[in-house]
């Protein structure tokens, strides 16, 4: 089949190199990036340009059944370009596919501009594991109303589907929702964990107790129960935002938003290190060293967007303390969101740290905020030596507590 | 004054002026308004509606002059001690230089900027380390009213950052109880706004909200952080413990009527942003220029107080009503009803001697389209001859079609107010008749926002000095508050020692009622 696969994003390329392996005739419109992070990216895109199936070009191949949308999220105007575009060359008879992540109605909205049948197919696939998530997927859901169109998709993803058929067939609009409830409900989760993480705090329990007990529960399942200094990424943030801003009014603002809560909890979880050295050293933090180890909002990733070192870093600076940072891939991101956020003054209190016991030497406090390997058994003699105050912030509960008090540190978790 | 030439003058001339009827002054000049009016750039004054010619005008520009106005406003302006009972200037004026700001006030403004900041990046933090999200404003009298009356009016325009904002002054302490229930003690932040800093009325309800954060907080450091001080007594709010960066200083030459332009206004800069404080400032100078600098027969605060003047003591008139046809100003009659009557509402000249001329009149009012279903019966049909003051707006504060219905529909009535009083109407049934005759001025301003709002303010300022210097009267001071704080006190000790001998009978008799009240439940 003759395919159009219009975007820059990882997503797009990982659709367009997955459907030439399989032997359709691919035409990428967008730029290839000079690096690509994403593992097996690389070859794949290789491999299909020299097999001849797979087209990068500026231009859209007018002689395509299919068009499938792979933009960012907030390419709306771009996409609706395209559709423009479509509408005046495109085959009258081809259809269109939406699997960007636009604001809920978007879909429909270019494929009357384009003129097309259409179906919105969402993309699950997370970044680090995008190639095998597109090739085996646990659902692909199209959301159409047009039975041409589902049986077009239906044959496009044929390879991908024979082990068992994990095909959900269901509205545009519900396709769209099903995209933005799955983040929502993950949210969810995870703030109802860092809400029973403060009453396990308040009661004396230990919450990692409490997430086995409840993981071990069918119904709730293992995934996604973890609490921690809230989530971040720009995706989640923004996933919650859109859909909350397509409840009724009264829900919008006030207490009467389960979604808000969600977002509330999670932006208040940001800060609750800062809360705990605020209250251990009687509400006055000036002068004091707090180093940070992990700024991304996840492992391997260079992004802060959203993440707890970002509302922690604003609020010791605040407070007159001196930082030092350490992360293995996001450093440099996090050198120059200080270099644009903060004066010259406060970027004297921020130092940046490529080795992580450097970020230790005479500092008040260490708090770990992402769950990189080699921070899940640091040499505790050592940091003993470096820091000027033994205090460790675990923010994924990564250690035994115990063995950080026998060290003579003092431990805060979350809640625990 | 009544020593001044044009004096009787001005009484010779009343003695037609309250013959006549006011519509027959419209009837005489069909294009009164131009004669009539004065204004500068957001204002326009219209007191073409009061009962007043050309030759009378005149009358009382000149006896302006006699009592020597310009010299006054020069000494106001220069920072001479016009307040000559307590020893001080009143520098009201000074306080929104902001060409030429003194120094001092400029300290005070960058570390209101800095605290402003703070709370609006959400980086003040109370003793669980979260960011303060809710105000309150613990203050009386001039620390409560002014701020109060600005922030509700410029409540559709507040910083998208501005924590919410709350108010108590009353010493019963009910309002104080009923808010604390609302409010999360973990984000609360209080303003403790008090000119002497030994105000009772402050003081107690700032040790209930201490008494609560107390409750709450884990130690004394945690509890501090919840308390900003604004007051002239470092001295006193040292003592009270509050901390060197949450203390914000004003002057002794700061009158407590005029300190919403200090650091008393440190809730207006929290809902406006400094930079919309800075306007609000910026509007009272804009006046201030303009009434020092502009001829008396073309300056609107001199006309306005000169006006009052006529209406007082040569047409009798000795009640003034406050009608803002918006009701974001909701609090405006309140506020100057302290700003004009604690000001002029004096019996004695500045030499000390008993003035034998009426001087501040009675002044109360309402949002106009409440208060016509309320007192204007009695200026349409009572037995009082009073003046009004109608305020409006140009701008509608909307664009949809129903704001511009709505604010048609107000500028009408107002118009119909202010002409019906003027105009009134014969009618055959004596209960359907209207006798007109009420004098108004109509304060048409551009908009409401800071700026406009400041404007205003101020322009009453100065007409309430206007008539305090043709009245030689001292607006600055005010011994009449003292005397009730005094008996207050000692009848506060008489009640703690359930003792009510050497108190008149009628205290007496009702503190024994109150004693048996209580012992019976």
């Amino acid at each position: 089949m003759k395919i159009n696969v219009f975007g820059n994003s990882v997503s797009a390329m990982v659709c367009a190199g997955c459907l030439a392996e399989t032997g359709n005739h691919i035409t990428l419109v967008g730029k290839r990036p000079n690096e690509i992070a994403e593992p097996g990216l690389v070859e794949l895109l290789d491999s299909q340009l020299a097999a001849g199936r797979l087209t990068i070009s500026d231009n859209f191949n007018p002689q395509a059944e299919c068009h499938i949308m792979a933009l960012g999220p907030e390419d709306c105007k771009n996409a609706k370009r395209i559709a423009t575009d479509l509408a005046a060359a495109a085959l009258k008879d081809s259809t269109l596919i939406v699997r960007s992540n636009f604001n809920i109605g978007l879909a429909k909205e270019i494929a009357q501009t384009a003129q097309l049948e259409f179906a919105v197919n969402p993309d699950f696939t997370a970044d680090g594991h995008a190639i095998q998530r597109f090739t085996r997927p646990d659902r692909i859901i199209i959301g159409t109303n047009s039975e041409k169109v589902r049986q077009q998709i239906r044959q496009i993803f044929a390879p991908f589907n024979r082990n068992q058929d994990v095909i959900i067939n269901m509205t545009p609009a519900s396709a769209e929702l099903t995209k933005y409830g799955t983040n929502a409900m993950l949210a969810t989760r995870i703030s109802l964990m860092n809400e029973l993480a403060s009453i396990s705090e308040v009661i004396d329990a230990d919450i990692e107790e409490v997430r086995l007990g409840l993981g071990a529960d069918k119904r709730i399942g293992r995934a996604y129960l973890y609490p921690g200094t809230g989530f971040g990424g720009d995706h989640f943030t923004r996933d919650l935002e859109r859909i909350k801003s397509m409840l009724p009014q009264a829900h919008q603002k006030g207490g009467h938003s389960l979604l808000q809560a969600v977002i509330d909890i999670n932006e208040n979880q940001k800060e609750l290190f800062f809360r705990k050295l605020w209250q251990h050293f009687d509400c006055n933090l000036k002068g004091k060293t707090v180093a940070i180890w992990g700024l991304g909002y996840k492992p391997h990733t260079t992004s802060i967007e959203s993440s707890a070192s970002v509302a922690l870093i604003k609020a010791f600076i605040h407070q007159g303390c001196n930082l030092q940072l350490h992360d293995p891939f996001a450093l440099d991101t996090a050198k120059k969101w200080v270099h644009k956020h903060f004066s010259n003054v406060q970027q004297q209190q921020v130092s940046f740290h490529t080795e992580m016991y450097d970020a230790s030497k005479q500092a008040d406090a260490l708090c770990v905020l992402t769950e990189y390997k080699a921070f899940w058994s640091p040499d505790l003699t050592l940091l003993k030596e470096n820091m000027q105050t033994p205090i460790i912030l675990d923010g994924r509960n990564l250690y035994n507590k115990y063995w950080i008090e026998d060290n003579h540190f003092s431990y805060y978790g979350v809640g625990r | 004054m009544n020593k001044l030439p044009s004096y009787d003058v001005l009484k010779q001339l009343s003695q037609q002026a309250k013959t006549r009827h006011l519509a027959s002054l419209f009837n005489e000049n069909p294009d009164r308004f131009s004669g009539f009016h004065a204004k500068l750039p957001g204002l326009v004054l219209d007191y073409s509606k009061q009962n007043i010619t050309k030759e009378e005008r005149e009358a009382l520009l000149n006896l302006a002059e006699e009592a020597k106005l310009s010299e006054w406003i020069e000494k106001l302006f220069k920072g001479e001690k016009v307040n000559h009972t307590e020893g001080r200037a009143a520098g009201h004026t000074a306080l929104r230089d902001l060409q030429n700001p003194k120094p001092e006030v400029s300290k005070e403004w960058e570390k209101m900027e800095h605290l402003v900041d703070r709370i609006h990046t959400k980086q003040l933090r109370g003793f669980s380390g979260k960011a303060i999200t809710d105000v309150v404003n613990i203050g009386v009298g001039g620390s409560d009213l002014g701020p109060l009356m600005v922030t509700h009016a410029l409540k559709g325009v507040r910083s998208p950052l501005a924590p919410e904002l709350h108010f108590v002054s009353t010493l019963d302490g009910k309002q104080l109880q009923r808010l604390l229930k609302t409010l999360s003690a973990e984000t609360t932040l209080f303003i403790i706004a008090s000119k002497s800093f030994t105000t009772i009325d402050t003081l107690s309800l700032a040790k209930t909200a201490r008494e609560w954060i107390e409750s709450h907080s884990p130690s004394k450091a945690g509890t501090l952080q919840h308390f900003i001080g604004v007051s002239t007594n470092t001295e006193m709010m040292n003592d009270w413990g509050l901390l060197p960066d949450h203390q914000l200083l004003f002057w002794d030459w700061v009158g407590g009527r005029f300190s919403l332009w200090s650091t008393i206004g440190l809730s207006i800069a929290l809902q406006q942003g400094i930079e919309g404080f800075k306007s609000f400032l910026q509007g009272a100078n804009e006046m201030d220029l303009h009434f020092r600098n502009t001829p008396f027969k073309d300056n609107t605060a001199v006309l306005l107080g000169l006006i009052s003047v006529w209406n007082i003591n040569f047409l009798d008139l000795a009640g003034q009503a406050i009608l803002p046809y918006d009701s974001r100003l909701k609090y405006l009659a309140s506020y100057l009803e302290q700003l004009v009557m604690e000001s002029n509402g004096k019996h004695v000249n500045r030499a000390g001697e008993n003035v034998n001329y009426r001087t501040c009149p009675i002044l109360w009012g309402e949002v106009g389209p409440n208060a016509q279903h309320a007192f204007y019966q009695l200026m349409h049909q009572g037995t009082e001859r009073v003046m009004a003051d109608f305020i409006l707006y140009a701008q509608a504060h909307g664009n949809t079609e129903r704001h511009t219905f709505h604010h048609n529909l107000n500028i009408a009535n107002c118009l119909a107010q202010s002409r019906a009083l003027m105009i009134g109407q014969k009618g055959d049934d004596p209960h359907k008749d209207y006798p007109g005759g009420q004098v108004s001025n109509t304060l048409l301003f551009e908009k409401l926002d800071a700026k406009h709002l400041g404007m205003l303010i101020a322009l009453y300022e100065h007409s309430v000095f206007v008539q305090s210097v043709i009245w030689d009267i001292n607006p600055f001071d005010q011994w009449g508050v003292e005397l009730g704080k005094k008996i207050a006190l000692e009848i506060l000790q008489k009640i703690e020692a359930k003792d009510a001998s050497d108190l008149d009978s009628s205290t007496q008799g009702i503190l024994q009622t109150i004693w048996d009240t209580q012992n019976e439940n």
